[in-house]
C-alpha cells in the first residue's frame, strides 16, 4: 500500500480510536493519541520521498497527492509542533473533561493540514482546508465560554474565506476544465486581465482570514486566548502558517506572472506592515497574556506577510524562516502559558507576579523565546527579522522598514511585559504555593527554546530546506549568495558572521558573571522582595507594591491616536446593518393569514397594472 | 597567535572605552556644575565612585536575575564595542568589526538593557519597573528618527556596514554630516534621547524615582552598571564619528571628534526641564521623524 495512503489511514483510525477510547480508559486514550502523532510523523520522514505522488479519482474527479519540496518546510512546522505540542497536551490537559473529543480534534487538525500540503488539486486543497477550520472551531469553543461573540466571530471569517476560495476553485475549473494546482498555473497567464485579478484577490481573501491579515484578523485575539493553550500553540504556530502556505503560492505562482503584478504585491506588503504595527500595539496594551500573545501573532504574521509581498529572494528567505521561527517561539510561549494557567489558575498579569523562584524552567523556556520574538541576537528570532530588513533595504521599500522597525522596537515592551508580569515583580504570600509544571509540559518547551537558539546560531540548517522549496518555486538558489550554515549576507556583500559573535558574547558573559558573583555570591544571601528600600521606607509584608496596571500607560497615551481607528466596529456596524434587513425581511412574514391574503392581492393588482409593460399584451 | 593578538587588543579597547567613558562622565559633571554656578566635582570623581563601589561587599541579594543583568548589561556593551572600528586602519584595536552590520548593531544594542530590566524586575522594587517601562517607551520614540537617518545612509551609499560607510567617506572626501545633511539632523535629534540626559531623564529621574531601574542595585552591582554605562556611552559616541564624522586616524582626533558631539546631548540637557514620557515619544515623532523623512527622500533621490 502507498506509504500517503497508510499516513492519512493513521490519523483518521487514530482520530476516531482516542475518541471512542475516551469513553473507556484514560491511559490507552492518551497512548493511542501520542502514537497516532508519532507514528505518522515518523513514517512521514522515513519513507515519504519529496515528488512521491499518488493519483486516484473521486466521483470523476481526479486527484493527487504528494509532497513539494515547498511543503516540506511547513510539514516541519506541522509535525514538530505537532508532536512536541502533543506531548504537552497529555499534561496540560490532565483532569480535563471530554478529553476524547480533544484529542481527536487535535490529530484532525494536524491531519488536516498535511492533507493541504499533500494536495496537488484544489478538491482535496479544499477539503483539507474545511477539516481544518471545522477543527479548530470545535478547539475555539471547547471551553464553552463566550461561544456567541468569539467562536462566532471565527466561523463567520473562515466561512467568507471558505466561500471566497470556493468561487476561486470553481471558476477556475470553469476556466481550465481542470482541478489541478499545476494547471492553474500553467494556464493563469492566458486569461484574461479581470481574471487574473479575481482568482487571486478571492484566494488572497480565504488565506488572509487564516494567517490574519488587517482587515481579516478580527477574529484572532479571541480565538487564539479562547482555544485551550495546548491546542493554541499548534492553532497560533502551525494552522496560522497555512495561509502562508497558501499565500506565497498565490503570489509566487500567479501575481508575478501578471505585469501588474508588481502594484498587487506592494499592497499586500503593506497590508502587512499595517498588521504588524497595529498587532503589536494592541499587544502592549493587553492585561492578559493570552490575548498579548495573540495579538502578537497577529503582528508576527504581519512581518511573515510583508517578506512575502515584496517577494525577493532574500525577502522570501526571510518571511519562510520567520514562519519556522514564530511556530517554534509562540508555540512556547504559549505553552508556557499553559503551565501558568494551570498551576495557578490565571493568566492575569495584574494577578500573578512573581514566579520565577517558583517555575524557574518555565521562566527560562519563556526568556529564550522572548528573546527570540525580540529578534535579538543571539537566538533564531534575529536572524528573520535581519533578512527581512536587508531585503527591504535593498529593494527600495523605504518606509515599509520604518514601520516594519516601529513594529519590532514597539514589540520589546511587550516582552518585557510578558516576563516582568509572570515571572518578576514582587512575590506574593498568595502564589508561594506554587510548583513546576509537570516534567511532560516542561520538556517540550525547552526543547523548543534550545531549537531557537540552534537556529539562530545555525540558520543554514533550515535554511538549506527552505532554499529547495524557493528553488521549485522557480528562484534561483542562494546559498551563498545570502546564506551559509552559520553566515548571512545582504545583497551589497555585507556579513553577518553568526559563531564568532556567539562565542563573544558567551565569553563576555561568562567573564561578568563571574566577576560579580566571585568572593561576593557566599557572603551574600538571599532576601525576598518584600525586603526592600522603596523610597527610603521599607514596606511592610502585607503591603503589595506590584507594578502591573497601566504598564504601559505612558506610551499608550502617546500612541492613542494611532490605534483610535479600529476594524472592529466596522465589522459590527455591517453586522447591524445586516441584521436591520434581515429584521425588516422577516416582519414581511407575520405568519397572519390575512397579509397574507393581502399581499397576494397587491401582487395580483400590480400585475394587471403593469401586465403592458411585463409580457407585452 | 592571531586568536592572541585579538584577545589583547579586544581587552585594550574595553579599557580604553572605560577610562575615556568615565573621564568624559566626570568633566560632564565639572560641567554641568559650572553651568550651575557651583565649583563642582574634580574630573576623576567617577572613577573614585566607581572603584569605592568596587571595594564594597555587598550583603544581600534577590535571585540569579539580578545577578546576570548587570552581566547582561556588560555583554551588550562590551560586544557592541566590538563590532565597531575604533580607529580608521584597525591599528591596535583589531576587533570584529568585519563580522557584523548596522542592524545587527541595533539589535545588540538592545539586548543589555533588556536583560539589565530584567534584572532590575526580580529586585521587586516598583520605581525599578516604572524606570524600565518609562526607558523602553522612549526607546521606541527615539529608535524612529535613529533608524530613518540609517536606512538614509545604507541607501545612499548601498552598504549596511560601518567600514563600507567610513570607507565611502573616505573616498569621497566629504563627511556623512556634510554629504546627508538631514541624516545627521535626525541622528542628533535621536541622539538626545540616547543619552537620557535632560530633557529625556525621566527614566532614571533622579529625584523621585532613587534612579529608577538601578535602584536596589549596590556594591560590584552598581560597579558593573556604571562602568557599562560609560563603555556605551563611548560605544555611542564613536559610532556616530564612524558613521557620520569620518572615522578617526588617532586617538587625539578621536577624542577630539567625540567630545565635540557629546556636549551636543549634554548642553542641551543642562538648560532643559524634564518631559513626560508621553511628550518625550511625541517629541521624537515631531521635528526628528520630519527631518528622518527629509533624509530618506534626499538619499533616494540622489
Amino acid at each position: 500500500m502507498e506509504m500517503i495512503y497508510l499516513i492519512f489511514i493513521i490519523f483518521l483510525g487514530g482520530a476516531v480510536a482516542t475518541y471512542l477510547l475516551g469513553k473507556i480508559n484514560g491511559v490507552l486514550r492518551d497512548i493511542t493519541f501520542l502514537a497516532t502523532l508519532i507514528v505518522p510523523a515518523v513514517l512521514f520522514y522515513t519513507q515519504v520521498s519529496i515528488g512521491q505522488t499518488v493519483d486516484f479519482s473521486m466521483s470523476g474527479m481526479n486527484l493527487q497527492w504528494g509532497i513539494t519540496d515547498f511543503g516540506y518546510i511547513f510539514a516541519y512546522i506541522v509535525l514538530g509542533l505537532g508532536v512536541l505540542a502533543g506531548i504537552y497536551a497529555v499534561a496540560a490537559m490532565k483532569g480535563k473533561e471530554n478529553l476524547g473529543f480533544f484529542y481527536s480534534n487535535y490529530i484532525l487538525s494536524i491531519m488536516a493540514m498535511m492533507g493541504i500540503l499533500f494536495s496537488r488539486d484544489l478538491v482535496s486543497f479544499f477539503i483539507f482546508w474545511e477539516i481544518m477550520t471545522w477543527s479548530s472551531y470545535l478547539m475555539v469553543v471547547f471551553s464553552g465560554k463566550d461561544v456567541q461573540k468569539v467562536g462566532i466571530k471565527y466561523f463567520i471569517f473562515s466561512a467568507v474565506g471558505a466561500y471566497a476560495m470556493l468561487m476561486a476553485i470553481v471558476t477556475t475549473y470553469s476556466l481550465t476544465g481542470s482541478m489541478m494546482i499545476d494547471s492553474l498555473v500553467t494556464a493563469y497567464p492566458g486569461f484574461d486581465f479581470s481574471m487574473q485579478l479575481l482568482i487571486p484577490i478571492l484566494l488572497l481573501i480565504g488565506f488572509g482570514v487564516k494567517s490574519a491579515m488587517m482587515p481579516l484578523h478580527v477574529w484572532a485575539s479571541g480565538s487564539y486566548s479562547h482555544a485551550p493553550m495546548a491546542y493554541t500553540a499548534v492553532f497560533s504556530g502551525a494552522l496560522s502558517k497555512m495561509g502562508i502556505y497558501g499565500m506565497i503560492i498565490v503570489i509566487v505562482s500567479l501575481v508575478s506572472q501578471i505585469p501588474e503584478g508588481h502594484w498587487f504585491r506592494e499592497v499586500i506588503a503593506w497590508l502587512g506592515g499595517i498588521t504588524a504595527v497595529g498587532g503589536t500595539l494592541w499587544a502592549v496594551a493587553q492585561d492578559d497574556a493570552k490575548k498579548l500573545l495573540a495579538y502578537s501573532s497577529v503582528a508576527q504574521l504581519g512581518y511573515i506577510i510583508v517578506g512575502v509581498g515584496v517577494g525577493t529572494p532574500l525577502a522570501m528567505l526571510a518571511a519562510l524562516f520567520m514562519a519556522v521561527m514564530h511556530g517554534l517561539f509562540k508555540g512556547t510561549l504559549f505553552m508556557a502559558v499553559g503551565a501558568i494557567e494551570k498551576q495557578t489558575g490565571t493568566t492575569n498579569f495584574t494577578e500573578v507576579t512573581g514566579l520565577i523562584r517558583k517555575m524557574p524552567l518555565t521562566f527560562l523556556a519563556s526568556l529564550m523565546s522572548i528573546i527570540a520574538l525580540a529578534g535579538i541576537p543571539p537566538l533564531g528570532g534575529f536572524i528573520g527579522k535581519w533578512m527581512l530588513y536587508e531585503s527591504l533595504v535593498g529593494s527600495d521599500h523605504y518606509m515599509l522598514v520604518i514601520v516594519v522597525f516601529f513594529s519590532s522596537t514597539a514589540a520589546f515592551l511587550y516582552c518585557y511585559k510578558f516576563l516582568f508580569g509572570f515571572f518578576l515583580g514582587q512575590e506574593e504570600p498568595e502564589w508561594a504555593h506554587v510548583k513546576e509544571a509537570p516534567a511532560m509540559m516542561v520538556v517540550p518547551m525547552i526543547i523548543m527554546a534550545i531549537g531557537s537558539f540552534i537556529l539562530g546560531v545555525f540558520p543554514g540548517l533550515i535554511l538549506n530546506p527552505i532554499d529547495a522549496g524557493l528553488q521549485e518555486l522557480g528562484y534561483a538558489s542562494t546559498q551563498g549568495r545570502y546564506w551559509e550554515m552559520s553566515m548571512l549576507f545582504n545583497e551589497w556583500g555585507d556579513k553577518v558572521v553568526l559563531q564568532p559573535i556567539l562565542y563573544t558574547i558567551i565569553a563576555v558573559f561568562v567573564f561578568f558573571f563571574v566577576f560579580v558573583v566571585a568572593k561576593n555570591f557566599k557572603k551574600t544571601r538571599y532576601v525576598s522582595t518584600k525586603d526592600i528600600s522603596s523610597s527610603g521606607e521599607i514596606p511592610k509584608a502585607h503591603e503589595n507594591l506590584t507594578f502591573s496596571r497601566g504598564f504601559f500607560q505612558p506610551f499608550l497615551r502617546a500612541v492613542e491616536p494611532l490605534m483610535k481607528h479600529q476594524i472592529d466596529p466596522l465589522y459590527t456596524g455591517f453586522g447591524r446593518g445586516m441584521e436591520a434587513i434581515f429584521d425588516f425581511v422577516r416582519r414581511i412574514y407575520t405568519g397572519n393569514g390575512q397579509t397574507y391574503a393581502l399581499y397576494a392581492i397587491i401582487f395580483a393588482v400590480l400585475l394587471l397594472i403593469f401586465k403592458n409593460q411585463l409580457f407585452g399584451l | 597567535m592571531e586568536l592572541l593578538t585579538h584577545i589583547l587588543g579586544a581587552i585594550a579597547t574595553v579599557i580604553l572605552a572605560f577610562v575615556v567613558g568615565m573621564s568624559y562622565g566626570g568633566i560632564v559633571r565639572k560641567i554641568t556644575a559650572r553651568v550651575h554656578n557651583r565649583i563642582g566635582p574634580p574630573w576623576y570623581q567617577n572613577f573614585i565612585d566607581a572603584f569605592k563601589l568596587y571595594g564594597k561587599t555587598t550583603a544581600i541579594h534577590h535571585g540569579w536575575m539580578q545577578i546576570m543583568g548587570p552581566a547582561f548589561l556588560m555583554v551588550s556593551s562590551v560586544v557592541t564595542l566590538m563590532f565597531i572600528p575604533v580607529l580608521t586602519n584597525g591599528g591596535w584595536f583589531p576587533n570584529l568589526n568585519f563580522e557584523g552590520d548596522l542592524i545587527f548593531l541595533l539589535y545588540l544594542m538592545v539586548f543589555g538593557p533588556l536583560g539589565m530590566a530584567l534584572g532590575a524586575g526580580q529586585t521587586g522594587n516598583p520605581n525599578s519597573a516604572i524606570g524600565v517601562t518609562r526607558g523602553l517607551s522612549q526607546m521606541v520614540g527615539f529608535e524612529i528618527p535613529w533608524v530613518m537617518a540609517l536606512v538614509a545612509l545604507m541607501i545612499q551609499f548601498d552598504t549596511t556596514s560601518i567600514t563600507g560607510l567610513m570607507e565611502a567617506q573616505a573616498q569621497s572626501g566629504t563627511w556623512n554630516m556634510f554629504s546627508s545633511p538631514f541624516a545627521f539632523i535626525a541622528a542628533v535629534l535621536a541622539m538626545l534621547g540616547m543619552f537620557r540626559y535632560s530633557p529625556f531623564d525621566i527614566v532614571g529621574a533622579p529625584t523621585e524615582l532613587a534612579s529608577g531601574p538601578v535602584s536596589e542595585n549596590g556594591g560590584k552591582y552598581l560597579f558593573t552598571m556604571m562602568s557599562s554605562g560609560s563603555i556605551f556611552a563611548f560605544v555611542k559616541l564613536t559610532l556616530y564619528v564612524d558613521i557620520f564624522m569620518g572615522g578617526a586616524d588617532n586617538l587625539v582626533i578621536l577624542l577630539l571628534k567625540t567630545f565635540s558631539i557629546y556636549m551636543i546631548p549634554v548642553l542641551y540637557g543642562i538648560v532643559s526641564p524634564r518631559y513626560r514620557t508621553e511628550q518625550a515619544i511625541r517629541f521624537f515623532w515631531g521635528w526628528p521623524l520630519f527631518f528622518g523623512v527629509l533624509a530618506l527622500i534626499y538619499a533616494s533621490i540622489f
